[in-house]
């Protein structure tokens, strides 16, 4: 990746593109880290493994050969030592002045055949891998064994190597490796002969006779078993001509039935040699002596060389797996912890986006980048909530500004026309009469003036409504009678200030001002389905449709009364209250007109 | 959740094929590795004839060597064709995975070769075989060119005009017909001094017995040629007794202890060996292949070596000739 960055900037280009590609694909950054961890843990597992596997097999391969080559090292110190003990014994024997005495005495000395043969019985007791020990000399004296057993006469024995070699080398013992002991009839044992010439001392002073030792293979295989014991692979003994001295499967490969790379093992300087291909090859150690001048191999199989290291591989594998789900999981755990907190900024994003602030804070632990932009988010929803309620709070003053301005004036023409009502009874000096529309209008004035709430108890309300229907009254004495009924238990329902009086103004004026005869005005007020229900019932002139459907217009603004209409009452009463609540009018061109509020029946008493 | 049932899915498939695979592993691995059972009937198990313990010997490491169980039924004396099918009954009612035979009769073991094959036991001819391809593998010496190796080198020996007398061992066998026929073939012109060909029912004295009156009957005879052991032998033991070992040449077919001394004497001119410890061996080897599953040869040629006194103390022929028997060492 980084050496990519480095490439020049057109490459840099396509790799953007492509990047985007393969990240466009996927739809969430949580699938990306995901997938992106997963391919590199998954990658770096599989190399590492599979480097390490290669090293075990090779470090298992020389591990092996380096063990095998120490051991059977060892077996050809064995094997010297070995060899070393029957020269001893064919030294001692062949330099005997009894065996000189048997073999080349004119007469035959019958008390050294004696102590040879009793030399010879020790010998054979002692040692379960001597199969044959005997002299012979040229002129057809012989001696083996126990003396007993008969020879074979119709054996020439200057066909046999063992024979004519001993007489010819200079010196020393000969070593004649695997072959097939004839001498004795009746007996054709497969032996290895260790002999040495006897010369005659007291005559010619040449070779004029052989010492032999016939060996089987008990102590030479034992050797070669006892080191390869534990292993599947097998030792084997070659002699210095590249025959075959010992193999555990020694008729096996004079059958041909069994083959070894023989001319390979003779050809190579190396320690160690591979011949054959894949599994199927084989791994021969190889250690030569100088004194027996034989060859000690080992071999190996490769499919067992193989299956140690699968085995060590296997385990590699098992741990590689491990790590891979274990950084799966993980790697999604990470995923989603950098994710979570992502998806919790969107979905209150969301919310906020439709205008839900009522969201509580995001909580975020961490201080990393997502933390930080999480605060700031949250700092940002926050103002924009103070902001918002700042806004609301400033719109009602707003409004209840304007209210108070509305509700401080009493319209004049009202003003003037009950003081003028007043003057006129003065005049007409109806002491009481002029006493209650005094006091009811400078209760109506106080009423308006001192409160400051907003709202106010329904029974505030009802007592505005009765001071104003008291006036109007002495004002129209033969045109007006009304009747208020409100149940004692509304009453203290809270309601928004200056609702009724403007509702029963306007059905003064619009519906029993019209009137011929006497009207009556009915204020009544209940509880209906859990709302507190006002209504203003009067049996004027009424409307007609028209007239109705108009009644809220906004123009529509008395004049008569202080400018509070029947359009601000109703809008009030829905900012209030909301949509459900509000003035209905029921007319009847007439008949007369109901006008009905509806709040809430249930709110804190103010 | 449709993802996460995706991968679920895509892991079950792969244990489930690891699991198969590994079933099928461990099933072709038992094949493998059970022990095998497997009876071998030879002709005859005489302590004095080489080539049939060399051929019980190579059987014996073969099936050491191949995780198989051989048991040996022997009659004691060759030629004998009832005891023979008395034994192949007895194999045949153990029911072994495979029968290795060396028929004595070119007809005689047809019928319970036969039942053997409609058991499930599978059947290897061993040197010899019968008139019925009956057999799933056979391993034998090409007996022809045994035959012929001994013919030439016999005429090697031989005047354009001498006599020449054969003793086989058993009239009709297939190894005695085509050791003849392949003798004949080897001596070429000289096949028509033939004088007589004589049956010794494989056994050592009826051969001598034969050679004896051979040798009256034909008092020029220059050459006798054994077609087996037994043959080979008493003809030897006769001109040998005779002291006419200088007079007439003995060739033969196989090799013993006896043999072999009766050359070192100079009694043996020449003698064809037969890789018997080979034939033993590949027929155990090939026999437990076929059964196993691999690919095995149908038809082994074991082959044969010809002995004189000149090579017999030879390293190759020293192997041949007497067999190294690791199976005791161990």
């Amino acid at each position: 990746m980084y050496a990519d960055r480095i490439c020049k900037g057109e490459a840099e280009m396509n790799k953007k593109s492509l990047a985007t590609v393969i990240v466009g694909k996927f739809k969430s950054i949580q699938s990306v880290i995901f997938a992106t961890v997963a391919f590199l843990v998954l990658s770096a597992v599989v190399i590492v493994t599979g480097v390490s596997m290669r090293f075990t097999q090779n470090s298992i391969f020389e591990n092996s050969s380096q063990y095998t080559h120490t051991i059977i090292k060892q077996m050809n110190q064995n094997i010297d030592s070995y060899i070393d003990y029957m020269e001893n014994i064919a030294y001692l024997i062949s330099s005997s002045e009894d065996v000189q005495d048997y073999l080349f005495d004119d007469e035959i000395d019958n008390e050294a055949r004696y102590r040879i043969l009793n030399q010879f019985e020790t010998i054979l007791d002692s040692r379960s891998d001597i199969r044959n020990v005997g002299i012979i000399s040229k002129n057809g004296r012989m001696l083996i064994n126990d003396g007993k057993k008969s020879v074979n006469s119709d054996l020439n024995l200057n066909t046999q190597e063992w024979y004519t070699q001993a007489l010819d080398s200079p010196e020393g013992p000969m070593l004649t490796s695997s072959h097939v002991q004839h001498i004795i009839s009746g007996e054709r044992p497969w032996v290895i002969t260790l002999s040495r010439g006897i010369r005659d001392r007291g005559g010619s002073g040449e070779k004029e006779g052989v010492f032999f030792i016939d060996l089987n293979y008990s102590a030479i295989s034992g050797l070669c078993d006892q080191s390869t014991v534990g292993t599947k692979g097998y030792a084997f003994i070659l002699d210095a001509r590249g025959n075959i001295v010992y193999h555990p499967q020694q008729q096996q490969l004079y059958n041909e039935l069994q083959t070894e790379n023989i001319n390979l093992i003779m050809d190579t300087d190396d320690d160690t040699v591979l011949t054959g291909t894949g599994k199927d090859g084989k791994l021969y150690s190889i250690s030569r002596s100088d004194k027996t001048g034989w060859t000690v191999v080992d071999c190996t199989s490769v499919r067992e060389l193989l299956s140690k290291s699968r085995q060590a591989q296997s385990i590699y594998v098992l741990t590689a797996v491990i790590l891979v789900i274990v950084s799966l999981l993980f790697s999604r755990f990470m995923a989603r912890s950098i994710t979570l907190p992502i998806q919790k900024l969107r979905d209150s994003m969301k919310k906020v986006q439709e205008g839900d602030f009522s969201v509580s804070d995001v909580v975020v632990d961490s201080d990393n980048e997502i933390g930080s932009l999480t605060k700031s988010f949250d700092v940002m929803t926050h103002r924009i909530q103070e902001l918002m309620e700042q806004n609301v709070h400033e719109q009602e003053q707003k409004r209840k500004s304007e209210l108070k301005a509305l509700q401080s004036q009493i319209n004049p023409h009202f003003l003037y026309n009950t003081l003028d009502s007043i003057i006129w009874m003065a005049e007409g000096k109806k002491n009481e009469e002029v006493v209650l529309m005094t006091a009811s209008l400078a209760r109506l004035l106080r009423q308006s003036i001192s409160n400051e709430d907003e709202v106010v108890p329904i029974a505030n309300e009802v007592e505005y409504a009765r001071g104003y229907l008291t006036i109007q009254k002495m004002r129209y004495k033969d045109k007006l009678e009304f009747q208020i009924d409100v149940d004692p238990s509304i009453l203290y329902i809270p309601l928004i200030k200056l609702v009724l009086q403007p509702i029963i103004e306007n059905a003064i004026y619009h519906g029993l001002k019209y009137k011929e005869s006497k009207g009556l005005l009915i204020v009544k007020g209940f509880m209906k389905d859990g709302n507190a229900v006002l209504q203003v019932i009067d049996d004027g002139v009424g409307m007609d449709e028209e007239t109705l459907a108009h009644i809220y217009d906004r123009h529509k603004v008395n004049y008569h009364s202080n400018g509070v209409g029947v359009y601000n009452v109703q809008k009030r009463l829905k900012l209030y209250y909301g949509d459900d609540y509000g003035i209905t009018y029921e007319s009847r061109p007439g008949e007369g007109t109901t006008a009905t509020i509806t709040i809430p029946g249930r709110q804190e008493a103010v | 959740m449709k993802k996460h049932k995706k991968w679920l899915s895509i892991c079950l498939i792969v244990c489930l094929i690891g699991g198969l695979g590994g079933v099928a592993w461990h099933r072709h691995r038992v094949i493998e590795e059970r022990e095998l059972s497997l009876i071998y009937i030879p002709k005859v198990v005489d302590g004095t004839n080489d080539f049939w313990k060399s051929l019980i010997l190579g059987a014996r490491m073969a099936a050491k060597e191949y995780n198989a169980e051989i048991g040996i039924l022997a009659p004691s004396e060759e030629n004998d064709v009832e005891r023979q099918n008395e034994l192949l009954k007895e194999a045949i009612e153990k029911e072994p995975d495979a029968i290795l035979f060396s028929p004595s009769s070119f007809t005689e073991s047809n019928d319970l070769l036969k039942e053997a094959k409609e058991k499930g036991i599978r059947i290897s001819f061993i040197d010899s075989y019968t008139e019925e391809q009956i057999q799933d593998l056979t391993v034998a010496t090409d007996n022809l060119e045994a035959g012929e190796k001994l013919g030439k080198f016999a005429a090697t020996l031989l005047g354009p005009e001498d006599q020449i007398a054969i003793v086989a061992h058993v009239k009709g066998v297939s190894t005695a017909v085509e050791r003849e026929e392949g003798f004949r073939k080897g001596l070429g012109k000289l096949a028509d001094n033939i004088v007589e060909v004589v049956y010794c029912d494989s056994q050592y004295e009826k051969s001598r017995q034969l050679t004896v009156e051979l040798m009256e009957k034909y008092p020029n005879l220059k050459m006798i040629a054994g077609m087996n052991e037994y043959s080979s032998v008493g003809a030897a033991r006769a001109v040998k007794a005779a002291g006419a070992k200088d007079r007439i040449q003995v060739v033969g077919v196989d090799s013993s202890q006896e043999a072999v001394q009766l050359m070192e004497n100079g009694v043996f001119k020449g003698l064809v060996v037969q890789k018997a410890f080979k034939m033993g061996y590949m027929g155990v080897k090939e026999t437990v292949l076929m059964l196993r599953g691999k690919s095995y040869e149908k038809d082994v040629n074991s082959g044969c070596e010809l002995v004189t006194p000149e090579n017999m103390y030879s390293s190759e022929i020293e192997k041949l000739l007497f067999p190294f028997n690791t199976l005791k060492l161990s």
